[in-house]
């Protein structure tokens, strides 16, 4: 298909944000009664604006993705990335990293935007999302892209992974003691039996420099976990498997959550670190929140995607002083590939 | 200090005890070994790789998923982790293999210990002999089963000095240290030809212990004026289709023998490949029944049950032979 109007480049987000720390390898402490604080939440803030909207548009531009997932993680991307990680996107597999595994691989929208922004790869590389060619695979493939730890998309796997690699920088000595490995699980993930396999072995070896954090959107697939498959007393489990329990009770808090990593990062107590981020799924969109049906889906068309991001710009964008071009820059930028395949699920004849 | 008493490494030629020594040996050599047990060591062979190297044996208990998902992540930190449970557990721990481990390509070495029938009347549950339908469709997975120690010890090392996911399927039973020739060198992707008379009528490929049935059955063979040639295959993937052409090239008739069922493994493998190319060479096949449990019973009330003693090998081989004949005759 030949495209008559040019579509206009994503607008940079330079203008507007770049990452809090000048070093993203050294980790420095910001309490509440730092001069910094302010800042740091500021830029916690328009980064989680930032994931929102950028993966809005590649969402879009896919006609493809997991909003909810996407959406309830976006200040808790923001601050791991900004934040508590140490890494190189320049290099990255520095091998002084923390470990981030997303075990949650359908909710990898949100991630490859922040990855993006942080520079691991061009920022334009998102618009190709879900195409065939595309580094960006519907799940997370580590062989191909930078920033990525493993590969995955079959759920309840990885808290394993994380668990070998936490025992792994034990076993490295000394000199890598300073490591941490993160884990970000979806509350529906802990329906499977194999992350409770993951967080007894993880309890049983006592691996202090591992910390599972649950995003807690009370939201499955397809329904509510209070109705499809409940986990609760969830921290009550976790605290049977010997992890050593907290909770984030608002988890689009950057405060609460800078507060509570400053306060974890001190924190070797013999046992791993279970975080519960209270979130909701697809927080900040009228229509995806606290509701299945925008588990999996994207917008169908550039005015939804225009329509969601003006919704995120009156909530976020024009209090942190976003202009107001901006939404509408990058809904203007949306351009569906291929275009022709607008309902993956019908086959033209032409092309079977 | 062990918790079992180890057997003494001359007086046991059991594969899996083999195994172990083997695995120490490797361990002493390259320091980045270590290895998983989910909580079957004095059956597996790995309390012996835990006598030499108690510090390296990683517990992960009755949890074989969550022992697959532990060796991919100690495997990202430069480990060679080799994660051993019974063979038949592929079934509960497949997913893990194919996503965490053959997607991502990581250095995980799975050993399958008690392949096949030989699992000391373990009965249905734990026979495996089904596995390989899977395993052997797993992208980047290496897939090898040694038939004797020397030619076991000699895939452990390849398995170790070969970067990426291998499974490494070993039998618990005694077999002889080298059934193929005096200086065989095990290589990956390679079959070997064990035995060729000139002009020969019939080819047997074997694979793993069936190596020891092959070679019984060729010598009843040759007795009965039947020329044999024999080849070994224990590398199943990636499978030497070359050896198998050339040696379709020459027979009149093909038997396949493998500790597994007649479908999904190496008789499939022979299958596809002489099918791809036309030829004509008609297969029989050796091995369990892919619509049977395996139920408990000694192993060798097993083997003569499912007819894969060299004497039904020689007769299959005779009914294959007669076929070709016939039809040729029409």
């Amino acid at each position: 298909m030949t495209q008559t109007v040019p579509i206009p480049a994503a607008p940079d987000f330079r203008p507007y944000w770049r990452p809090f720390r000048e070093r993203t390898t050294v980790l420095t402490d910001v309490l509440p009664f730092h001069a910094e604080y302010p800042a740091v939440l500021r830029n916690c803030e328009i980064l989680a604006y930032l994931i929102r909207s950028y993966t809005t548009h590649s969402m879009t531009c896919a006609a493809l993705g997991h909003p909810g997932g996407s959406f309830s993680e976006a200040e808790f991307l923001a601050v791991l990335y900004n934040y508590v990680l140490r890494f190189d996107a320049a290099h990255p597999k520095w091998p002084m990293r923390d470990v981030f595994y997303l075990s949650k691989c359908h909710a990898c929208p949100g991630l490859y935007t922040t990855l993006a922004l942080f520079g691991y790869f061009p920022m334009r590389d998102l618009g190709g999302y879900g195409c065939w060619d595309s580094h960006l695979e519907s799940h997370p493939d580590w062989l191909r892209t930078p920033g990525i730890e493993i590969s995955g998309g079959s759920l309840g796997q990885i808290p394993g992974v994380a668990t070998g690699r936490a025992l792994a920088l034990r076993r490295n000595g000394p000199d890598h003691g300073d490591r941490m490995v993160y884990v970000l699980l979806g509350d529906g993930e802990c329906n499977e039996g194999s992350v409770w396999e993951a967080f007894m072995a993880a309890g049983h070896y006592r691996l202090d420099n591992l910390v599972f954090v649950i995003d807690y959107n009370k939201v499955q697939a397809k329904g509510f976990l209070s109705q499809d498959m409940s986990i609760e007393p969830l921290a009550g489990k976790l605290r049977a498997f010997n992890l050593d329990v907290h909770e984030i009770h608002n988890g689009h808090d950057v405060s609460e959550l800078v507060d509570t990593f400053t306060r974890l990062r001190q924190k070797r107590c013999g046992k791993p670190l279970a975080v519960i981020l209270h979130t909701v799924k697809g927080k900040k969109v009228g229509e995806c929140q606290y509701n299945p049906n925008w588990h999996t889906s994207a917008p169908r068309n550039a005015e939804t995607a225009g329509r969601w991001l003006q919704e995120l710009w009156e909530q976020d964008g024009r209090r942190l002083g976003i202009p107001p071009e901006f939404p509408r820059a990058l809904a203007a930028a949306v351009e569906i590939v291929p275009p022709v395949h607008a309902n993956p699920d019908h086959i033209f004849e032409q092309q079977a | 200090m062990a918790q079992f008493t180890i057997p003494a490494r001359d007086a046991t030629s059991e594969m899996r005890y083999q195994m172990g020594y083997a695995l120490a040996d490797l361990a002493n050599e390259y320091p980045r070994i270590v290895a998983l047990d989910g909580d079957l060591r004095t059956s597996s062979g790995l309390h012996i790789f835990e006598h030499f190297h108690p510090d390296k044996l990683i517990k992960a208990g009755i949890a074989e998923q969550n022992m697959i998902a532990m060796a991919a992540g100690l495997s990202q930190e430069g480990y060679i982790p080799f994660p051993c449970t019974f063979d038949a557990f592929v079934r509960r721990f497949m997913d893990q293999l194919y996503v965490s481990v053959a997607y991502g390509n990581l250095n995980v070495k799975v050993l399958g210990a008690y392949v096949g029938l030989f699992t000391g009347k373990a009965g249905a549950t734990h026979q495996s002999d089904k596995e390989l339908g899977m395993l052997l469709r797993t992208p980047n997975l290496t897939v090898l089963e040694p038939g004797c120690n020397d030619e076991m010890a000699q895939v452990l090392r390849a398995a170790v000095e070969t970067s990426g996911p291998f499974y490494l399927r070993i039998v618990r039973c005694e077999v002889g240290w080298n059934e193929i020739f005096e200086g065989y060198r095990f290589r990956i992707g390679k079959g070997v030809t064990v035995l060729e008379d000139n002009a020969p009528d019939v080819g047997l490929v074997s694979t793993g212990y069936m190596i020891k049935t092959a070679r019984l059955a060729a010598e009843k063979l040759r007795a009965r004026g039947i020329r044999v040639r024999l080849d070994h295959h224990p590398s199943l993937k990636p499978f030497d289709r070359e050896l198998l052409l050339e040696m379709a090239g020459k027979v009149a008739a093909i038997v396949t023998m493998e500790n597994h069922c007649v479908s999904g493994g190496l008789y499939s493998l022979v299958a596809e490949t002489l099918a791809a190319r036309g030829c004509g060479v008609r297969v029989g096949a050796i091995g369990t029944d892919p619509e049977d449990f395996i139920h408990t019973g000694h192993v060798n009330d097993l083997l003569h049950r499912y007819r894969m003693t060299s004497g039904d090998v020689v007769e299959k081989a005779l009914a294959v032979l007669r076929g070709t004949r016939e039809t040729a005759a029409v």
